[in-house]
């Protein structure tokens, strides 16, 4: 009786095992830059935050116009802001696709984002943090 | 040819010298680009060693260039705002997997 419990139970367990089988490798990151209207830069950071990022850098930046151009065309605004963000593997495109969204719906929201692979990081606890992933 | 469709060029030249530094890229090929200050860092022992003064007051031209344009950016920047010029620049490229935002017809995630 308690062999076949024991034989059922080993059974359960290994079913559970194929059915969800763990990532034999933890996700690799991405350095996602994010380049936007500095009014915006606040908007995006939250939004970003959903996609599992915990450390984003935001710098103010401005675009190339020259100076004679931007007078005339009347432009008053080049002030950009880059941002920085740490982002898995498995979660850059999806934000991307969302970014790319944003950018054509957001009054004003319009920018540029791309991801750089990143080779490597030292410290079990800061992949940790910068992956949101426990493993 | 890179694995990569596009790479982003860093460029850190001298404040003052982005616009040479953009205008240098756009000869080039490249569309535009985005400036950041920033401040740099030297060691003061090797600056009198090789007698050479780092200002620390920088800029960082950020270009995003399909694969192709890279090399002769590079050369354009080096040529135009490099180490040897008042720009006292370095440029470097890193691989870009994916963007979106560019104008249509250009590569998509």
């Amino acid at each position: 009786m308690n062999l076949r419990k024991n034989k059922k139970a080993s059974e359960a367990r290994d079913s559970k095992r194929v059915s969800s089988p763990r990532p034999l490798t933890p996700p690799k990151l991405k350095l996602l830059v994010t380049v936007v209207n500095r009014q915006k830069a606040e908007l995006f950071l939250g939004l970003l935050q959903g996609f599992d990022v915990n450390m984003q850098l935001s710098m103010a930046a401005q675009g190339t116009a020259s100076t004679e151009m931007r007078q005339m065309l009347g432009l008053t605004d080049t002030d950009k802001a880059v941002i920085f963000s740490v982002i898995r593997e498995d979660r850059a495109d999806e934000a991307l696709r969302y970014l790319d969204d944003k950018f054509h719906t957001i009054k004003n929201g319009k920018g540029v984002a791309f991801t750089v692979p990143m080779t490597g990081v030292i410290g079990v606890a800061i992949y940790q943090f910068l992956s949101n992933y426990e493993g | 040819m890179s694995a990569y469709p596009y790479e982003v060029i860093f460029c850190i030249v001298n404040a003052g010298y982005s616009e040479t530094a953009m205008d240098a890229a756009k000869k080039c090929g490249a569309k535009g680009g985005t400036v950041i200050h920033a401040r740099g860092t030297a060691n003061a022992g090797a600056e009198k060693v090789f007698g050479i003064t780092i200002e620390p007051d920088k800029e960082i031209v950020m270009i995003l260039v399909p694969d192709g344009l890279t090399d002769d950016i590079l050369h354009g920047l080096y040529r135009e705002v490099g180490l040897e010029t008042a720009g006292q620049g370095i440029a470097f490229a890193l691989p870009v997997d994916k963007v979106v935002g560019l104008p249509s017809g250009n590569a998509k995630a």
